[in-house]
């Protein structure tokens, strides 16, 4: 068996008297393409950004294809490609001068596929990065990162300045190039339909931990919510939550299994097949 | 050249039902109908994770099921076809088949509102043979 790409052990990490990753353990394995989810402030970017090495950690261990991730050889790292939340390009250089400048650092950039894309995409060359707009220097950004076609790709919220059909192509770009290429893919966003669409795997960070991961077919699934009399509702194995909803009704949201969810039919409990939207509301909470 | 048949097929994100399925049951509903005719190809794995946007393990996840129930059929060298023997989905058992799930939720929420099978019965039986002339 191949070791995992990620391994994050027992991670902490805060900022001044801030907690932001508490105990969190994370396993990813190779060929996964897996969407990372969390409201807010839960620490996503921090996360990916301690699971790269590019920020301390307070205690615990953070991996990336076996290495410490703080002490990355140069051979792995050139296994990376990462679009960050806050594009960090070189603004006093143009687009040209910024890709030449990167491919002296990768022997496997493929200059061809830059090429294409930045007509594709509409990326003007000679402009210096600063006069770009928001949207170009995410696709800039996105470009700089497929271009040494990483084993690992990390993607913070990359489609956030783009309007649908420039997130629409860009899918297209992972689906036909990346993906295919069996790349690990870690990508957060709050664009869902965008994350149904191309994750396989669904993580969710709450109170600084990975709280669930699990293939969203098989979230979508085995969750449902069930309403009824707080009184009268059974206890079930795998309950994600239980809440008071008025005086006398609960709601639950549970993993069933297929004979489990014959039983709950059968005792005509109320159950509702649930969406990501409505999981991320309830697992994000 | 693109598929033709590529035009059929659309996937909802969004759904609560995972998006292999919802091209499982499209295609079988295609095929049911005649739409898809036995021996005509379908769409590359490929090329129809491109049109969808949709990561491609989903739609071979979809192809596989589609294969084990004997909708598609793998031929060497061509991809995936509609199976010859998919005739078969359009016997009136693999059809109501299909109506099962459908059936199941109907059984459910009759429960729930606690309406008795002679009374649901005599509403369906009015409602499938259209308003009175």
């Amino acid at each position: 068996m191949k070791p995992p790409i990620v391994e994050l052990n027992s991670v902490f990490k805060s900022f001044d008297q801030h907690s932001v990753l508490r105990d969190l353990n994370w396993r990813i394995e190779p060929g996964s393409v897996i969407g990372l989810l969390g409201r807010n402030g839960a620490g996503k970017s921090t996360l990916l950004e301690c699971l790269l090495g590019l920020r301390g950690i307070d205690r615990g261990s953070n991996l990336l294809f076996g290495e410490s991730a703080q002490h990355l050889s140069s051979a792995t790292q050139e296994n990376i490609g990462y679009v960050p939340q806050q594009s960090d390009l070189f603004e006093w250089f143009t687009t040209q001068q910024m890709l030449s400048y990167f491919q002296s650092f990768y022997p496997r950039w493929n200059q061809a596929k830059v090429e294409q894309l930045i007509s594709r995409w509409d990326i003007p060359t000679n402009r210096l990065i600063s006069k770009l707009s928001v949207g170009q220097k995410q696709r800039l950004s996105i470009i700089r990162a497929l271009a040494h076609q990483p084993a690992l790709l990390v993607l913070d919220e990359p489609v956030a300045s783009l309007d649908p059909s420039g997130r629409r192509d860009f899918l297209r770009e992972l689906i036909t190039d990346v993906i295919e290429r069996e790349t690990t893919v870690i990508f957060s966003t709050h664009i869902l339909s965008d994350l149904e669409r191309i994750a396989m795997e669904v993580a969710f960070l709450n109170d600084g931990r990975i709280k669930l991961q699990e293939p969203l077919d098989n979230l979508l699934e085995n969750t449902v919510r069930i309403i009824g009399d707080t009184a009268s509702l059974p206890t079930f194995a795998k309950e994600l939550s239980r809440k008071q909803i008025s005086a006398q009704q609960s709601s639950l949201l549970v993993q069933l299994t297929a004979s489990e969810l014959a039983q709950a039919q059968h005792n005509a409990l109320n159950i509702d097949a649930i969406g990501l939207e409505d999981l991320f509301i309830e697992l994000t909470a | 050249m693109p598929d033709p048949a590529i035009q059929l097929f659309s996937v909802t994100a969004g759904s609560t039902e995972p998006i292999y399925r919802q091209l499982v049951e499209q295609v079988t509903r295609l095929v049911a109908s005649g739409t898809l005719q036995p021996g005509q190809s379908m769409p590359s794995v490929r090329e129809l994770a491109g049109a969808l946007a949709v990561n491609p393990m989903t739609i071979s996840k979809a192809y596989s099921l589609l294969e084990t129930s004997g909708v598609l059929e793998r031929q060497r060298g061509i991809g995936m076809l509609i199976a010859q023997h998919s005739n078969n989905t359009r016997k009136i058992d693999r059809r109501i088949e299909l109506l099962t799930p459908t059936l199941n939720k109907l059984i459910f929420e009759a429960n729930q509102l606690e309406l008795d099978a002679d009374t649901v019965i005599a509403q369906l039986t009015s409602m499938l043979k259209g308003p009175a002339q």
